[in-house]
């Protein structure tokens, strides 16, 4: 199947106007035409390119992940549940201080860390806060500057857009974390499928994913917060707990305040998100999550569970391991199995969602 | 030395409509003239503020049509003469006065002067001014060429003193900015001295109060002038008949119709066969010269711009007469044979007679026609209009239309009147989406920020000029603040009326005479109503456009004012701020990551893309040095260097 | 007695045998003489308008001038209108299919008017510089060559001449002379019975004295150019 790849108006009308956008950023800063604006992309002027590299780079765009995915992992570790697998681990970071700065284990960020230490990479681009709720990418070449920039942000942060800033310039050799829908962006932007400046992406070096249910939109979680009686000035962090709790928890100067799951999922929630089939970043070198233990989530919560899925992502770990940048704990029995079936569970939701909603136009 | 002030009597000179009705009121012994800008009778003005000094004159840019009439009558009440002139919508607006000055009646000669504008050359309408005449119960004259433009407006002081009405004279676009040879008279020795007399009975006309009440009493005193007016106008050497004394078809016409008649008769060879009823005096009509010539044939051609004003009055004497000057057929706009909207020209005319008096009529060999039709659409490439290289709306809509983009939410612009009412087509980024009168702007958008109760979360902007903001803008700002209307009004600040020819207005230190006056300063006033404002350049495009996004999330009145002098000031023009140029190797031109984003979106006069280098360049004859276009490539291709 | 037109004259406003014997004596070849001055808003054409048709006023001749100023100017065509007459006031607006010369001070203005006003036997005076429109400039428009221009016009009129007055403007240090080099130019066709005394009687009260001897060496200049080509 030839992936025909179209331009701005298609990218609108097909991804865009049919509430598909993640916000990942992969179309933005590639040209004046399209940006990026609290969480939603803004088509500035029109263009009439007739294929652009916006549409080829967007991971809603038709694709054959299957033919993506050989050309990128080797065919025996691929899985169909939870993508390639060369290793699998539960780990967090041994600097304390970096576990302070970070949502659960701080492994991103010791990981990211010494990638930078070790020269692997030079340049860091992670998510930062922006206005408010907001998000942005950041790009960083010192390791000490990514403790503190490790908490969730539960509304999009279009690292993408930074990336493609950074890559401008050329001769770099980046790393950075993404969420899946931005790994498949990254992976297309692999296979070079628009000439013009295709070379950018050779500047791409390490890629750490993060698990992800979905994403919030940054205007119903303001709604949602000022109904609650929260100063988004006063937040310090959120969490979900593991879906027993069914709780969004909001950690705020003056405590933490706990909002019922039910007023989040599915009215907050990024209606894009909605139709997502990758929960674990399947094209990544590693995928970080948070991690489940039998003595349950007051200590789970500080550490992750990890995929490693390349030679690189193989490398990097056996460096953190053999330099004591990461504690490993004892794989709970189990754990991988229930990881995949929480994978498949959100595939299974996503395409039947999907297959709903195009039985819904047919009848239009 | 102004050829307006030549001394010598008859001598001839080559003027325009409206340097001839200027010197019409010199002749006359004007001592005041008040006016607001608008094509196309901003020149008489504008010629009197140049002449003033050495006149001994009077001569105010007032800041609206209503406050100009206001302050031409305040000097006729006290004895003097005064001119009054605008164009066809300063009509409308002055009208409330006019109606109760109409009653009231004047003392010292004053003159209306309605400069209409057919086929809207210079307008966003293209509204009929002569139905006040009728409307409002006052003398109307049209002077239907460029010698009568002068010596009617002579007159008209006279007759306006002799019936102690103000007199409406209407010209239009192709006889106010049309030149054509007047014969001089004499320039009187003025020496009138202003006193309001208003301490007789309160019923007395010449010395009591000036006042439109009691209606009852002053109503058919004001009818009774028209009355007498009427029987002047039977024996005006303004109507003249040119002719046969027996036609096959009369034409009645007046303004420069007049002239597209005389020539298309001329041109079809018909000057035996038609003839030409010309009307100088077009209310109120005199019946019995109407019925004079009515009766000399049974056809009947009425030519004239815009709606079917004689046509309908001519058919009521017509109807009136009928008994004893038999029916007859009309032609005009009614029926078709004269178009009802747009302006004419000769050729109109030639059509009509054609096809009335069964003349054939080529004007242009149907070969030749095609051919030049052709080579126009192939090889002449339209020109668009777009604002000016240097010009500050552009920068300003280039922000507005990106703030209302990032919003997201289908915001809009209510647009008002000036050079930035170009903001409703592509040049300013389509984003005006109303556009009406001098100040309608603001008030349609306070409007609209009052719906929100019903469901309307589009965010509302209004724009207005500087002078603008003096003329009408005002009132509806006083109206949003009160209403706390949820509306940002942007009010773009270049210095001057710049679209009608930079004329001074209140918020400048100038006055129409070029002496030192106070200005106003649009911030405070704006602030002191109560409203949050804001001041910033708009090239700088950062910093204008995040300011724009931040104001519209807050609610009630905002005020914006993007304050940057005009490209064609005269302070401005000629010198260049930035000199730009283009780093051809860093231009990526039409590839995917720029698509031509300068020439293409951008679109100034100054940037040209070369279509066999495929790069774009800078064009320094034109570049104004403005600098924005540094900011809005893509890739830093375009470079400014600040000139010292 | 019949004029030019073949038609008997008109009543009190054109005497009959006023037309043609005031042609006569005021060496136009047609009454009226309908010129039009066209370009693009800015150019100056409002001035040359003014110029010239002072000059023909000076010698002699009633003119009547129609002009489009206002909203036009904002990079839009304009054209002046100027009827060249013995007798009478005209219509400000020029019949279609009668212009007798079309006075471009841009290029393809020339073009444009001769789908209105145009006729075989035209006599066409073009500066060959173009001033490109918004679109052109953009890219989305093309413009035509200089020699599909000429060749163009050549089969739509019946004398035509092409001249770089912009270039010899630039080489006179202004510019702004291209406009008086094409009145000169107008002059030197021999159609108008005016040159350089008139030029030099109005010009004197429309600019600066010190200004007074470039222009008239540019008015000559441009006499000589169109002298040349008839010859």
């Amino acid at each position: 199947m030839e992936n025909v790849i179209k331009d701005q108006k298609e990218l609108r009308m097909e991804v865009r106007e049919s509430h598909l956008c993640t916000g990942c950023g992969a179309c933005v800063n590639l040209c004046p035409y399209q940006i990026y604006y609290r969480d939603q992309v803004i088509e500035w002027h029109p263009c009439d390119i007739k294929s652009g590299r916006c549409y080829a780079y967007c991971p809603r765009t038709p694709v054959n992940l299957d033919v993506l995915k050989a050309e990128l992992f080797e065919e025996s570790l691929l899985t169909p549940e939870i993508g390639a697998i060369k290793g699998f681990y539960v780990t967090r970071a041994a600097d304390i201080s970096i576990r302070k700065g970070a949502q659960h284990g701080g492994t991103v960020t010791a990981l990211m860390s010494l990638a930078l230490q070790e020269r692997i990479i030079d340049t860091a681009i992670v998510a930062d806060k922006g206005q408010g709720l907001l998000s942005q990418g950041v790009s960083l070449n010192k390791a000490a500057d990514l403790k503190n920039r490790g908490k969730s942000r539960f509304i999009v942060s279009p690292n993408i857009a930074e990336f493609n800033r950074q890559a401008q310039v050329g001769g770099k050799k980046i790393g950075i974390v993404v969420t899946p829908c931005q790994s498949l962006s990254l992976a297309k932007m692999r296979t070079k499928p628009v000439p013009t400046h295709a070379e950018r992406i050779d500047q791409l070096t390490l890629v750490i994913g993060l698990f992800c249910g979905w994403a919030l939109s940054w205007e119903m979680l303001s709604l949602l917060l000022g109904r609650e009686g929260i100063d988004v000035k006063d937040i310090e962090g959120m969490d979900i707990p593991p879906s027993k709790y069914q709780l969004l928890q909001v950690y705020t100067m003056n405590g933490t305040v706990d909002i019922p799951l039910d007023k989040v999922d599915p009215a907050c929630v990024r209606e894009a998100c909605r139709y997502c089939t990758d929960m674990t970043a399947e094209f990544t070198d590693i995928s970080v999550g948070s991690a489940r233990l039998p003595e349950g989530w007051e200590v789970a919560k500080g550490w992750n569970q990890v995929i490693v899925r390349t030679e690189l992502g193989e490398k990097l770990i056996d460096l953190a391991r053999s330099k004591g940048i990461l504690e490993f704990h004892d794989i709970p029995e189990g754990n991988l199995e229930r990881l995949k079936n929480a994978s498949i569970s959100k595939k299974r939701t996503a395409l039947e969602r999907i297959s709903a909603s195009r039985a819904a136009v047919r009848e239009t | 030395m102004s050829k307006l002030l030549e001394k010598k009597i008859g001598t001839s000179h080559l003027l325009m409509g409206n340097e001839a009705i200027v010197r019409g009121a010199l002749e006359a012994g004007v001592n005041v003239a008040a006016g607001y800008p608008g094509t196309p009778s901003s020149e008489i003005v504008e010629s009197l503020s140049k002449i003033a000094k050495k006149m001994g004159l009077y001569v105010e840019w007032s800041v609206n049509e209503k406050v100009s009439l206001e302050v031409a009558a305040a000097a006729s009440f006290a004895n003097l003469r005064a001119l009054c002139p605008m164009k066809q919508n300063g009509v409308n607006v002055a009208s409330d006065f006019l109606l109760h000055l109409a009653l009231s009646g004047i003392r010292g000669g004053l003159v209306l002067v309605s400069c209409d504008d057919p086929g809207a050359l210079s307008s966003v309408n293209e509204g009929e001014s002569r139905h006040f005449a009728r409307l409002l119960e006052i003398p109307l004259l049209e002077p239907g060429n460029f010698q009568e433009a002068k010596d009617m407006t002579k007159w008209a002081f006279e007759l306006s003193e002799e019936i102690k009405s103000v007199v409406m004279l209407r010209s239009v676009t192709r006889m106010s900015h049309a030149s054509g040879s007047v014969m001089f008279g004499p320039l009187p020795e003025t020496g009138r001295k202003a006193y309001f007399k208003s301490d007789g009975f309160i019923l007395d006309l010449e010395t009591g109060p000036v006042i439109s009440a009691p209606v009852g009493y002053r109503h058919p005193i004001q009818q009774g002038k028209i009355k007498k007016v009427r029987e002047i106008f039977e024996e005006s050497p303004f109507n003249t008949y040119e002719g046969p004394e027996i036609s096959d078809l009369l034409i009645i016409t007046s303004s420069a119709c007049t002239l597209y008649s005389r020539e298309a008769i001329h041109l079809l060879c018909l000057a035996d066969r038609v003839g030409l009823l010309k009307l100088g005096t077009t209310w109120p009509l005199p019946p019995k010269l109407l019925k004079k010539y009515l009766a000399t044939t049974d056809k009947i051609l009425i030519v004239e711009e815009v709606l079917p004003f004689l046509e309908e009055h001519v058919k009521v004497i017509a109807a009136e007469e009928a008994k004893e000057i038999g029916a007859k057929t009309f032609y005009g706009k009614n029926d078709g044979t004269i178009p009802m909207n747009g302006e004419l020209n000769p050729d109109i005319v030639v059509k009509a007679l054609s096809h009335i008096m069964g003349v054939p009529n080529e004007p242009m060999a149907p070969e030749y026609e095609k051919k030049a039709q052709l080579v126009a659409f192939t090889m002449a490439p339209n020109r668009e209009q777009t604002f000016c290289p240097g010009c500050p709306h552009r920068a300003s809509f280039w922000n507005i239309h990106k703030a209302l983009q990032l919003d997201n939410r289908q915001g809009f612009v209510c647009g008002d009147i000036g050079c930035y009412s170009m903001a409703a087509i592509p040049a300013g980024f389509s984003t005006i989406r109303t556009l009406h009168s001098m100040g309608s702007g603001l008030g349609v958008a306070s409007g609209f920020g009052k719906l929100d109760m019903f469901g309307m979360n589009q965010p509302v902007l209004a724009v207005c000029g500087d002078s603008t903001f003096f003329h009408a803008v005002l009132p509806p700002l006083v109206n949003a603040i009160h209403h706390q209307a949820n509306v940002t009004l942007v009010v773009l600040d270049n210095s001057g009326t710049a679209m009608t020819g930079f004329q001074p207005h209140p918020g400048l230190n100038v006055d129409a005479m070029g002496d030192k006056a106070p200005n106003l300063d649009i911030a405070e006033i704006c602030r002191v109503m109560g409203a949050n404002v804001e001041i910033r350049d708009p090239f700088n495009l950062e910093a204008t456009q995040s300011t724009l996004n931040q104001l519209m999330t807050e609610s009630g009145v905002k005020v914006l004012i993007l304050r940057q002098v005009c490209a064609l000031s005269p302070e401005k023009k000629g010198k260049k701020k930035f000199k730009m140029q283009i780093d051809k190797e860093k231009c990526i031109g039409t590839d995917c990551g720029c698509n031509r984003f300068c020439t293409r979106i951008l679109r100034c006069p100054g940037l040209v893309w070369d279509k066999d280098e495929k790069k774009a360049w800078i064009d320094e004859v034109i570049c104004a040095g403005c600098g924005i276009c540094s900011d809005v490539c893509p890739s830093g291709a375009i470079i400014r260097e600040e000139v010292v | 007695m019949r004029d030019l037109f073949g038609c008997v004259s008109l009543g009190r406003h054109y005497p009959r045998g006023g037309c043609l014997s005031a042609m006569k004596e005021q060496n136009i070849l047609k009454d009226p003489y309908n010129i039009i001055i066209t370009g693009v808003g800015g150019q100056g054409s409002v001035m040359a308008s003014r110029v010239l048709s002072n000059m023909l006023s000076l010698y002699g001749f009633k003119i009547t001038i129609g002009e489009t100023f206002g909203a036009s100017q904002r990079g839009g065509s304009v054209m002046s209108h100027i009827r060249v007459s013995g007798c009478g006031t005209w219509s400000p607006q020029i019949p279609k299919g009668r212009a007798n010369l079309v006075v471009a001070l841009e290029p393809v203005e020339s073009l444009r008017v001769l789908m209105t006003y145009g006729n075989p036997e035209i006599c066409i005076l073009a500066n060959i510089r173009p001033t490109y429109p918004v679109g052109v400039i953009a890219g989305d428009l093309s413009y035509p060559e200089p020699e599909d221009i000429d060749k163009t016009l050549h089969t739509l009129a019946g004398q035509v001449l092409l001249i770089d007055a912009t270039k010899e403007a630039v080489e006179l240090g202004n510019p702004i002379l291209s406009n008086i080099i094409m009145i000169g130019a107008v002059c030197g066709l021999g159609l108008l019975p005016i040159g350089v005394k008139e030029f030099r009687s109005v010009i004197q009260n429309m600019i600066p004295a010190k200004h007074l001897e470039i222009n008239v060496i540019a008015f000559e200049l441009g006499q000589r150019k169109s002298i040349v080509k008839i010859e």
